[in-house]
């Protein structure tokens, strides 16, 4: 049966063939731009996602961490000019220190409690970006460098993003798809079933959670790198919602979902114009509307679909008595 | 020095006011909405529609405001919890209350502005009355009448002491003839009435502003957690408590620090009594 799986992996092998030739075949710079900003994205929602759509705890603040990795990339790489890369790395393990510090604590309270403390995260990070303008430019903003030879240009400085993007879903798929991903959404379903069948609840979901401040960090930097120029107004908490959204849209506990759902969400108001004057309210109604019908998110609705369309074929075994075995049986039950 | 205590305790008493509308949603539903602070927020803004721009007198602005929050709490039931809770999945009410939430601030948004918009006047008062303002003594004055009716309600009422015989044990409280769904939807109308109250009355402090609304979620939310969940006398002594942080704290070392000292005082107490201070004490499951 390895057709079966070969098929798939076939499958997004071209879809990766196709997007890293994408800027030979784009009609302009903006589609380039835009899948760019699709991969800085999908870098973030990649790690939320292990939070969020598999250990079922609803971070809303994760733009926080995200402001930290662009502005840890703006300051170490523009103002003390290092090496982009020794920043990069800088904003992602920065990332993942400020995870661990604000998942220490807010990751033992129970539901609600723990999304007003990531919400409350968000707010903090930008409450601290306008009060510290010497360090951070203020409301003024800072100036962003790009990366060296040969990522400079926008075509270059996708590819670099498509890779990154790319590693990270893989090690996202790695971990989805091994005991530790079923241990994750064991502690979704049933956190107590969870502890008593001896998975350590708290180290698993703190050990993701610094995962997801990793890779927001990086999304952070990169995303900074692309738009070369970030204020605070760049990282209001709407844009943590949207990262949620396009979790909780593409569907809990699966990969592909949220990853078409970050790139549908991300071109949809670039491509509609009357949906980016609507803005996060588009957002909004798209939520409810998917946690009140699908809660399982779209991904699920495709798979009803096509499940109507062509119903899977489900063979009813037949069984034969083995007569034999049958008389045997009874002669043995016959005999005391 | 004495300024400092009364804008700290008028914003307070607003943060006070949104845990009250809190508690009585709490009691008959267990969930904890996050379009609590926006119910505060309408009030606020429709008033000031009312008041400012369509010219009425501030008394029918008032009852209108009231039906508007009472509308929209009972909206929140309709939309976001009654269908939800049916499933019973423990997370769905956040995500659906959250989406709520977002659509009414930006529909504010969209329709009123981004810009904070005064508040008009309520009472005929000059603007040199210092410290013995309307726009300190009203949110004050209004959140203490306002628990007091509560417990009131509470204690002397059939509808009351069916929320309170709900909240100890919705099953029972169903068993034995209590229609569940019914109580539901009238506490969501009520806490949306005592939250437009609360911004309409602290209108004048808060300015008509569709943001607002998020800000009141997360401190009247931990105006209630630092009191104790389900308890009123806890929301007004963790609202008094945190409004009084704020302000002093603003004085101290500046107000650009609100929402990090707001959620160091959240952390605290957490750490210290996970209950909050008035709160009972959650049995694990197990």
């Amino acid at each position: 049966m390895s057709g079966t799986s070969l098929r798939p992996m076939a499958g997004s092998v071209g879809v990766l063939v196709a997007l890293a030739t994408l800027p030979w075949w784009a009609g302009d710079q903006y589609q380039i731009h835009l899948a760019a900003l699709i991969a800085a994205w999908w870098i973030l929602v990649a790690g939320l996602n292990l939070v969020v759509g598999f250990g079922g705890q609803l971070s809303i603040g994760h733009v926080g961490l995200l402001a930290i990795g662009a502005y840890a990339f703006a300051i170490l790489a523009g103002r003390h000019e290092w090496s982009p890369w020794i920043a990069l790395a800088a904003s992602g393990g920065l990332g993942g220190m400020c995870g661990l510090l604000l998942g220490l604590p807010s990751l033992r309270l129970p539901g609600f409690y723990f999304a007003m403390a990531t919400m409350a995260f968000a707010l903090i990070v930008a409450e601290l970006v306008l009060a510290l303008g010497d360090l951070t430019g203020g409301g003024v903003g800072l100036s962003v460098p790009g990366f060296p030879e040969p990522f400079e240009s926008p075509a270059g400085h996708y590819l670099l993003m498509l890779g990154i993007a790319t590693m990270i879903t893989w090690c996202a798929w790695n971990v989805a798809r091994f005991p530790w991903g079923r241990a994750l959404v064991a502690i979704r379903d049933n956190p107590v079933a969870a502890e008593s069948v001896g998975v350590p609840v708290f180290r698993m979901k703190l050990a993701v959670f610094v995962a997801s401040g990793v890779t927001a960090g990086l999304a952070g930097a990169l995303f900074a790198s692309l738009q070369s120029y970030i204020t605070p107004d760049t990282f209001v908490f709407e844009l943590g919602l949207f990262f949620f959204v396009c979790i909780i849209i593409g569907g809990r506990g699966s990969i592909a979902g949220p990853l078409a759902g970050t790139a549908i969400l991300t071109a949809l108001p670039e491509l509609v114009a009357p949906l980016a004057k609507l803005g996060t309210l588009f957002y909004g109604l798209l939520l409810l509307a998917v946690v009140l019908l699908v809660p399982e998110g779209i991904g699920r609705l495709f798979q009803v679909i096509l499940e109507r369309v062509r119903p899977r074929e489900t063979a009813s075994p037949v069984l034969e008595p083995d007569a034999a075995r049958l008389a045997a049986a009874i002669r043995r039950q016959e005999r005391p | 020095m004495l300024g400092v205590l009364v804008t700290g305790l008028a914003i307070g008493a607003l943060y006070a006011a949104t845990a009250l509308a809190y508690n009585v949603m709490y009691s008959t539903s267990k969930v904890l909405s996050v379009t609590t602070g926006h119910l505060a927020m309408l009030g606020g803004v429709f008033g000031a529609w009312f008041v400012t721009e369509l010219g009425w007198h501030p008394v029918p602005a008032l009852f209108a405001s009231l039906a508007v929050g009472a509308f929209a709490g009972w909206l929140t039931d309709v939309i976001a919890i009654r269908r939800v809770l049916a499933r019973s999945d423990e997370h769905l009410w956040l995500l659906s209350t959250l989406a709520l939430a977002t659509i009414v601030q930006q529909g504010v948004a969209l329709w009123w502005g981004t810009e904070p918009k005064p508040f008009p006047r309520l009472l005929p008062q000059d603007f040199t009355a210092g410290l013995a303002d309307q726009k300190y003594w009203l949110p004050i004055g209004t959140t203490i009448v306002m628990a007091a009716a509560l417990e009131l309600f509470y204690r002397r009422t059939l509808y009351g002491k069916l929320f309170v015989a709900m909240s100890e044990d919705a099953f029972a409280a169903r068993a034995r003839g209590v229609e569940t769904d019914r109580l539901r939807a009238i506490s969501y109308g009520i806490a949306g009435a005592l939250g437009a109250l609360a911004g309409f009355a602290a209108g004048q402090l808060t300015f008509a502003f569709f943001a607002v609304g998020l800000t009141l979620t997360l401190n009247g939310f931990i105006a209630l957690a630092v009191g104790g969940l389900g308890s009123n006398v806890g929301a007004l002594v963790g609202g008094a408590a945190l409004g009084l942080l704020n302000a002093f704290s603003a004085n101290l070392i500046g107000g650009e620090y609100q929402n990090t000292v707001s959620v160091g005082l959240l952390m605290l107490v957490l750490l210290l009594k996970p209950e909050g201070l008035f709160g009972s004490r959650r049995v694990r499951p197990v």
